[in-house]
């Protein structure tokens, strides 16, 4: 039985809404939301945390149905992409804002632990407009951990912060979470949100749930094009043509891929490829026992900060591939070059 | 030199011309035939009680009519309740109204209405009595208020509330805790031009609780009465003093919204 339940849920807003909404999380989850503008994400959110009350379905807490339960009964924190800071009061304060409704001993003690852990001890007399973004957001955080929610909400909270703060907050957020096993939900646009603190993943679009399950899963077997467009994989129609013992191979058309998951023979399949996981070489490698050799013509190259996307067409067929740039100092090839694609068979993920 | 353009030039020389009028306007309150006039008119036992009265039904009418605005300028600007576009309209109608119907309708309503007898059987009767200033004063400053209250609360971001709910605090402690505290400027700015519109209210007041020297005489009425009896003196003292009012009460309005 899952920690966290959302059970059917549904929801109108008029301009927003969600259907069918479907997942569970264990206790001590880090779920990354992922999805376009108005996919429904920020109104999940606040269903959640009581802001909205559902058409249809239920949400479930620690075995509690809380539904239809006031935001204040239902011990669920939420952080703001825009930190939400009370501004008439100091972080000291706002920190300690939710420990004084409940009533707790050692407040200070409690404030400057989770301060601490945060690195914003030292700003606690300051007022929340004379803190920079990534001190206001960790402020916004401690202030949501401290009351030590059942379910902590995240909107994505890292989105207005520089690369280099954005790592950082990342980093103390990992660690302030798992401290306290906390389960987590968070909105983010940025898949290396997703890589570095979540082990489940949602795609939403137009209200929907398109799919949700571990990272592995999503990124790797990805259902639809949108998703993976969406989480940067490639996929493509092939119809597997023959079962060996340990291996199928799928016709794709332009070309053929052996993959080690089981599909009956005939079957129209979906095949789906990781751009981490395709090597290029110049030239066609000798030894190919355990991976497929794919020819084609390099078309594109864009660097995106430490690595590079190279987009190889095959045929009609489009392989997009990441080199980092290490290896792509090694790799000596220029856009209309003829290069192989070397994939390992247990690499090539039939959906 | 920075050039201006002909449009410019246009919209600022309307700006200096309406301006300008204004002044002059202003300033012929003014030219009075003699200060000592006026300081003795100040002091005359009409002045005084009309001063003294405008003062205390202007005060009492202000503070209900923000503990009234701040509900409902709340209730408007975050919840969501069936016929909520009606209540709007109905409540900004007043600010439309010409100040002599908004009186005449209250007239009638607390006139010999079944409302009007709940009211009198409660001691409250309005019609051509102090307690009538208040109700004319309350009803003619009651919308600007909300207005300003509603657009102050529009203004606090709702995730604020949002906030303090999920850290446990029910609706009314968030408002008490969070809505009222960042309000603070947007109630200075209604409960200052509250006071300036029932100091100033003239023809709810004379309908409602009629013009009474001496009895219901407020400083617009005095005014008004003194210019019908061809007293400019008075008249232009009053004048003067109501324009002090409201030239504090902007003053104030103008200080609290660069706050806001």
């Amino acid at each position: 039985m899952s920690f966290f339940s959302i059970e059917d849920l549904h929801i109108n807003l008029g301009e927003f809404y969600l259907r069918e909404v479907f997942f569970g999380l264990a206790k001590g989850d880090y779920m990354m939301i992922i999805g376009p503008t108005g996919a429904g994400k920020t109104i999940l959110l606040e269903s959640i945390v009581g802001f909205w009350k559902p058409d249809r379905g239920r949400i479930i807490l620690d075995g509690r149905n809380i539904t239809h339960e006031l935001p204040e009964k239902r011990n669920i924190g939420i952080v703001y992409q825009d930190y939400a800071l009370l501004p008439h009061f100091s972080v000291y304060d706002n920190i300690a804002y939710g420990l004084k409704k409940k009533g707790r001993n050692n407040l200070k003690s409690h404030v400057l632990e989770v301060a601490d852990a945060l690195h914003i001890g030292h700003l606690l007399h300051r007022k929340p407009a004379t803190l920079s973004g990534g001190e206001q957001q960790r402020a916004a955080v401690a202030r949501a951990l401290v009351v030590e929610p059942k379910l902590l909400l995240m909107d994505e909270p890292l989105s207005a912060l520089d690369p280099q703060t954005r790592r950082e907050t990342r980093r103390l957020l990992r660690q302030a979470v798992r401290k306290r096993d906390t389960t987590v939900i968070h909105i983010s646009h940025d898949l290396n949100d997703a890589w570095a603190l979540a082990n489940k993943i949602a795609i939403f679009k137009e209200g929907l749930l398109l799919q949700f399950g571990t990272l592995e899963e999503v990124f790797s077997r990805p259902k639809t094009r949108f998703i993976a467009d969406f989480v940067g994989a490639s996929i493509f129609h092939g119809t597997a043509r023959h079962n060996g013992q340990d291996a199928c191979s799928i016709d794709c058309g332009d070309f053929e891929l052996t993959s080690i998951d089981k599909v009956g023979n005939g079957a129209e399949v979906q095949v789906a490829l990781r751009p981490e996981n395709i090597i290029i070489s110049k030239d066609r490698p000798e030894d190919t026992t355990d991976a497929n050799i794919v020819g084609g013509k390099l078309e594109d190259i864009v660097a995106e900060g430490r690595a590079r996307f190279l987009t190889l067409k095959v045929g009609t067929t489009e392989l997009s591939v990441l080199v980092t740039n290490n290896a792509w100092e090694h790799l000596d090839v220029a856009p209309g070059d003829n290069v192989y694609a070397i994939i390992d068979h247990s690499h090539v993920r039939i959906v | 030199m920075r050039k201006i353009s002909l449009f410019q030039g246009t919209i600022t020389g309307i700006t200096f011309c309406i301006t300008f009028l204004l002044v002059l306007a202003i300033g012929s309150l003014f030219m009075v035939p003699s200060w000592e006039d006026i300081r003795q008119n100040i002091w005359s036992p009409e002045m005084r009680f009309s001063l003294k009265l405008s003062l205390i039904t202007g005060l009492v009418a202000t503070v209900l009519v923000m503990s009234c605005a701040l509900p409902v300028g709340y209730a408007l600007s975050r919840l969501h309740f069936w016929g909520k576009g009606f209540v709007k309209t109905v409540i900004d109608m007043p600010i439309a109204f010409p100040e002599l119907v908004l009186g005449l309708c209250l007239l009638l309503l607390f006139g010999s209405t079944a409302v009007g007898n709940v009211f009198k059987s409660i001691g409250l009767n309005f019609v051509f009595t102090k307690k009538g200033i208040v109700a004319a004063q309350f009803f003619t400053a009651l919308p600007y208020a909300i207005r300003i209250m509603k657009s102050t609360f529009d203004y606090i971001n709702p995730r604020l509330e949002f906030v303090s709910r999920s850290l446990g605090y029910s609706m009314s402690e968030t408002f008490r805790n969070v809505s009222l505290p960042l309000a603070k400027n947007g109630i200075m700015a209604a409960t200052v031009i509250s006071f300036a519109r029932c100091i100033g209210t003239f023809g709810t007041v004379l309908i409602l609780a009629g013009g009474s020297y001496m009895k219901t005489e407020i400083l617009p009425i005095t005014l008004y009465l003194n210019i019908s009896y061809g007293n400019m003196g008075m008249a232009l003292t009053s004048g003067i003093v109501l324009m002090a009012v409201s030239f504090a009460a902007i003053f104030v309005f103008e200080k609290a919204e660069v706050g806001l």
